[in-house]
């Protein structure tokens, strides 16, 4: 085989010189920090440090894995309307590797991931959309002969952290639904020597990740997590809290069906299935497709889409009240408080998450770990 | 469609409350130099308490549109030292809204990094243009 130049190059400038030979002044970095500030509701004098962090640091390099996914997530973290200051966070990182959108296939592609591995050995971004299948060896997902299990082990080997992007590589998603068929587990299950940061969602809120990604970069630091090792900067909050039908529920006034007088009115959706009181998530603040709206305004019920198994929460027309015991124990989770700040706090909160999780929870035996027995 | 009501024509009284948290740190900047800001998008402002606000700050002497990966605009209110700094990004969608209380907003102020780059480019400039004079410098 011929042999190949490689296709990387050790970032040597810092992102304030190699921007500012692009003619991206200073005033550009403040203008991001001041925007991931205050998507993150840090104190606005976060603003100025996260700039000069920003500035200082070196082209983050990332590779990005897509195992069991719709590549809905990568979708949503590409959706900019128009070149702007939100897309400044492209220009921060160097995406070395994701087969959808990269130019090398095969086994150029392969290289590509192997030497953005070897050129910043324990200092690379692993982001993962989908979840890993483990049954029968892991067969039921392949890239370039490898199953994802080999793939994820292998790159995360001398990785800084990972990123789980989507429900799926958080909790498993819908490749774990009942009745599971691959074996589907979320990336947490495997990985379990590293900082993993969890951002649910289907997909997750673009601003959800690039301002994970932003921060990390700012303050070289993992941004506080709660006991499902989602940033509380986003997730924090149920959807119900920053919900502005909330008074409607206070008064108890819900839309009986979604074409009676009180959806009209815009009354609460609780009593149609809105799953709002139990997601943690930054939809109602940060909303969609650039602020314009999100499902609750938009006249439908939450899914709650950002929690563990929500495609078996029993329905997503059926009240909570209604609902299996399981919705009552994720909403039981949802109060426990748990986070630390800082690497350790993403390895705590697996044993949390592992008291509170189903099936997927559980303790898994790779194959890799099953022939070592 | 225009989705549900949302109420954001309503006055809150919101206002008078980020007023008084403005004045507390206005007093502090008088007393002791110490610089503060208030994050408007975290707080649960209805347009028309934006509004309310808006006008009980009234306008100042100093407005500077900035042409920074979207447009912003800086405002100085009738309050010596209080600023109403807009962010705006995608489809001029405002990204980032804020009160600073301080001399001057940091976004005003060229950067150390600008100004020696850019004294570099003057350099080349004037090189290209007249031979010679940039070694006069």
């Amino acid at each position: 085989m011929a042999e190949h130049k490689p296709l990387h190059r050790k970032p040597a400038q810092t992102l304030g010189e190699a921007l500012s030979e692009r003619g991206i002044s200073r005033r550009s970095f403040l203008k991001f920090a001041s925007y991931t500030a205050s998507i993150m509701a840090l104190p606005p004098a976060a603003a100025s440090a996260m700039a000069e962090g920003l500035a200082a640091a070196r082209r983050q390099s990332v590779i990005w894995l897509s195992f069991q996914e719709c590549t809905g997530c990568t979708e949503s973290i590409t959706r900019a309307k128009a070149p702007s200051i939100e897309d400044l966070i492209f220009d921060f990182i160097s995406l070395d590797y994701h087969h959808t959108l990269q130019n090398a296939s095969g086994h150029l592609a392969e290289l590509a991931r192997e030497q953005a591995m070897e050129e910043n050995k324990g200092e690379y971004l692993v982001i993962v959309d989908g979840s890993v299948p483990l049954k029968d060896d892991g067969v039921y997902s392949t890239i370039a002969g490898m199953t994802n299990l080999q793939m994820l082990e292998d790159t995360v080997r001398d990785a800084k952290a990972v990123i789980s992007v989507g429900s799926c590589a958080a909790f498993g998603g819908i490749p774990g639904a009942n009745p599971n068929p691959t074996g589907a587990v979320a990336i947490d299950r495997i990985v379990t020597d590293k900082p993993v940061i969890n951002l649910p969602g289907c997909p997750p809120i673009p601003e959800v990740m690039t301002g994970t990604v932003a921060y990390l970069l700012s303050f070289a630091g993992i941004p506080e997590l709660d006991h499902l090792g989602r940033p509380k900067a986003f997730f924090g909050e149920a959807i119900h809290d920053r919900c502005y039908r909330r008074p409607f529920y206070e008064k108890g006034l819900f839309a009986k069906r979604f074409d009676d007088e009180g959806a009209r009115q815009g009354w609460c959706l609780y009593e149609v299935g809105c799953k709002g009181p139990v997601t943690y998530n930054a939809c109602a603040t940060l909303k969609w497709n650039g602020g314009v709206s999100f499902p609750i305004q938009s006249g439908h019920g939450c899914l709650g889409c950002s929690e563990p198994g929500f495609w078996d929460l029993g329905g997503f027309y059926r009240p909570l009240s209604t609902g299996k015991d399981d919705v009552l124990k994720y909403a039981a989770g949802a109060a426990v408080a748990g986070a630390a700040i800082g690497a350790a706090s993403a390895y705590a909160v697996r044993s949390k998450r592992k008291k509170l999780m189903g099936n997927t929870s559980q303790p898994v035996a790779t194959p890799s770990e099953k022939e070592a027995k | 469609m225009s989705g549900a009501p949302c109420r954001e024509e309503r006055p809150t009284g919101m206002a008078h409350s980020v007023l008084a948290e403005i004045g507390r740190l206005l007093e502090g900047l008088a007393e002791t130099g110490a610089s503060g800001a208030i994050d408007l998008r975290s707080l649960p402002l209805t347009e028309a308490d934006r509004a309310h606000l808006s006008e009980l700050l009234g306008p100042g002497e100093v407005t500077a549109e900035l042409d920074v990966g979207g447009r912003s605009t800086v405002r100085e209110t009738a309050f010596a030292g209080v600023w109403w700094i807009c962010h705006r990004g995608a489809g001029d969608k405002v990204a980032s809204e804020e009160i600073a209380v301080c001399p001057v907003p940091g976004i005003l102020v060229s950067h150390d990094a600008d100004i020696a780059a850019a004294a570099r480019r003057m350099r080349q400039t004037l090189d290209e243009s007249i031979p010679g004079q940039a070694e006069a410098l």
